[in-house]
């Protein structure tokens, strides 16, 4: 992006003129910086209007220190060797003596273990992006450029080990320099002239490219969920049907080892929670039994459903987001056949298509590149890994569901359920099924981090986390509630249930325990009707039928005549909830 | 028309008339940062290494549009 097209971007109003306040943490002047990290800023959030906060010149550790008092929906922390010694900078004039390296490799590990120490708290109220160190510094040592010298390795080493700490304890991202090599060579990065004159070290060409990784990394997009994937020229080598099941292949020996690095990649998919799928125009029994092989390096039990017959693709793509029961923007369709891509693409307009290049390794490479780039996430969850169990054991439940009548079936579930009181704005999945939940939702509310952390201030506020386990197995964390206690009213704000927790009667459970532990004889909800929570609406449809009005209060006995028995197991855990009386 | 573009881009708050006549004295926004932001807008523009020494004491409109004039005479 150049700077004329940044400060166009920014010259638009904001779709919504919503107010994105952002900290740019760094020593130098932000300069290009500021203006690209608020033009990405748009793009990515077109609603918004970002507010870059920056602090003093030459005082990263100052402006750290800053930031962690200012509100913000994150923070961006910009390091370059000069801000860990001010004589690794060019503008620096202390000489470079052996004494002073030697001096800069004893206050640097010491500069580091401080930086760390804000980064904790900072983190503790936002969300944190480290970009670098991204340029080099003066060519101190006496060695030829061509080799590395022992300050540098020495640098290199601590730099590393300290990144690796900082993103694992302390839950920071940080920008990948092999991505940022990619953008911006490390020859063209650095502006002499800006930086001795002005203050700020990058060429716009690099500037741009660190905008564009930390927004990015700080708020990356919506991870896709699910993947649907041919098999012959795609999962494998060969054709199934023409070679039979030990003629398609995936290995060195046959040239076709980049059908091994997918099916590598699937697997690495499903153990973070990815749905994987089948879509293949070929005989079902050859399919099961190629999937079985000894030697394939994703199990046919990580996948669900296998759709293998010879009817349309895009019919069994419909099959397979039915079955999921996500939509079709929340998934990739991989095939070698531009004709099954587009024909899919025809009847699922929203799902995301990509062209397996059977044949050409580094196009397979590249490909894997892009895949985890939408499918990428942060954090893996016990949820997500229970995920594809869960809708194989759902899919099972369902078929006994019909058989039997609904109390015999809901009975014998064999069901329990735990309530957690604790209130930890902190812990993530409570968020994310927040954010992520569409038809059981009480509003379609959404929360930044900073947002959920600010609701939970109220001393009044209550956090109900719903874990569910029965016979069919454990579905783990799968409803959320929030609200708060005021006036004898329990007030129920937000609340959440994932679909895979459907036709189990939670939901009712889940009222009537806040009846009894609030002791609230009346519940209002913050209810607003939105296009996806029909199935929130239906609940609701059994105590209120003559209609929904935005905003309801339900009360405990015209809740207890319309509540089916209830046979699960109910235990509870966590802080206590201050009751409606006490609040 | 790049020229004015360029001061429209670097400050946007600027009325469209006023920028023919804009100097360092009638623009409050015109600081040192904002000259480098100028100049670098001017280097995209026109496709010129914008010498900050060369172009730095051009505080008007005019000052640089004849700044410019003269650099493409001279090329």
């Amino acid at each position: 992006m150049r700077l004329s097209e940044a400060l166009e971007i920014l010259k638009q109003p904001a779709t919504e003129n919503e107010e994105l306040p952002l900290q740019l943490v760094c020593g130098f002047t932000p300069l290009h910086l500021e203006t690209l990290v608020a033009a990405h800023l748009r793009v990515r959030f077109p609603a918004c209007r970002a507010l870059v906060h920056h602090g003093l010149f030459g005082d990263l550790e100052g402006n750290l220190r800053r930031a962690v008092k200012n509100q913000a929906w994150g923070a961006l922390v910009v390091i370059e060797f000069g801000d860990l010694d001010y004589r690794l900078s060019f503008r620096s004039s202390a000489g470079w003596s052996e004494t002073v390296l030697e001096d800069i490799c004893t206050q640097v590990p010491e500069k580091l273990a401080r930086l760390e120490m804000s980064l904790s708290a900072l983190r503790a109220a936002m969300p944190v992006t480290i970009v670098g160190p991204t340029i080099t510094f003066p060519p101190l040592s006496h060695l030829p450029p061509s080799q590395s010298s022992s300050l540098e390795l020495r640098l290199q080493l601590l730099l590393a080990g300290w990144l690796e700490r900082i993103s694992s304890r302390v839950d920071i991202s940080i920008v990948s320099p092999a991505a940022l090599g990619e953008r911006s060579a490390p020859g063209v990065r650095y502006d002499a002239k800006l930086d001795l004159r002005a203050g700020f070290p990058y060429t716009l060409t690099h500037a741009d490219a660190v905008a564009s990784l930390a927004v990015a990394s700080l708020f990356p997009p919506e991870p896709k969920r699910g993947l649907i994937t041919d098999l012959d020229d795609t999962f494998w080598k060969g054709i199934l049907g023409e070679v039979g099941i030990g003629g398609v292949s995936w290995n060195l020996e046959n040239h076709s080892q980049e059908h091994a690095l997918y099916q590598q990649f699937l697997a690495s998919l499903a153990d973070s929670g990815v749905l994987l799928a089948v879509a293949s125009k070929n005989d079902p029994v050859l399919v099961r039994e190629a999937l079985r092989r000894s030697d394939i390096l994703l199990p046919s039990d990580r996948i669900f459903p296998i759709e293998a017959n010879w009817g349309t693709k895009s019919a069994a793509v419909t099959r397979i987001l039915k079955v999921w029961n996500i939509s079709a923007d929340a998934v990739v369709f991989v095939d070698d056949s531009p004709t099954e891509l587009a024909e899919v693409a025809d009847v699922h307009q929203t799902i995301g298509c990509l062209h397996f290049p059977t044949g050409d390794p580094a196009a397979v490479v590249a490909l894997l590149e892009q895949m985890r780039m939408r499918f990428g996430r942060r954090k893996v969850r016990p949820e997500d890994q229970l995920r594809l169990d869960s809708l194989r054991k759902s899919a099972a439940l369902e078929e006994e569901r019909l058989r039997e009548a609904p109390a015999d079936f809901i009975r014998r579930l064999q069901a329990s359920i735990i309530f957690d009181l604790t209130k930890s704005p902190t812990d993530g999945r409570a968020l994310e099924l927040i954010n992520k939940t569409n038809q059981f939702n009480l509003n379609g509310r959404r929360f930044s981090e900073t947002e959920w952390k600010s609701y939970f201030e109220d001393p009044r506020t209550f956090l109900l986390t719903v874990s569910y386990e029965d016979r069919f197995g454990t579905l783990g964390r799968i409803a959320v509630a929030a609200g708060h206690l005021s006036a004898g009213l329990c007030h129920v704000d937000v609340w959440v249930m994932s679909c895979r927790a459907f036709s189990r009667h939670i939901e009712f459970q889940v009222l009537r325990w806040l009846y009894r532990y609030t002791q609230a004889k009346n519940i209002h909800f913050a209810f607003v009707s939105t296009s996806r929570n029909g199935p929130l609406r239906e609940f609701f449809e059994i105590f209120f039928p003559m209609g929904l009005e935005n905003d309801l209060t339900l009360d405990v006995e015209e809740f207890e005549k319309h509540c089916p028995p209830l046979f699960q197991d109910v235990s509870e855990t966590g802080d206590g909830l201050v009751t409606a009386e006490r609040a | 028309m790049k020229l004015t573009r360029c001061f429209s881009l670097a400050f946007p708050a600027l009325p469209a008339e006023s920028i023919p006549t804009a100097s360092v004295q009638t623009v409050p926004e015109w600081d040192s940062i904002a000259q480098i932001t100028l100049l670098t807008l001017i280097g995209e523009e026109f496709g010129l290494e914008v010498d900050f020494e060369e172009f730095g004491d051009a505080a008007s409109f005019e000052a640089l549009a004849s700044r410019l004039r003269l650099r493409s005479s001279v090329a």
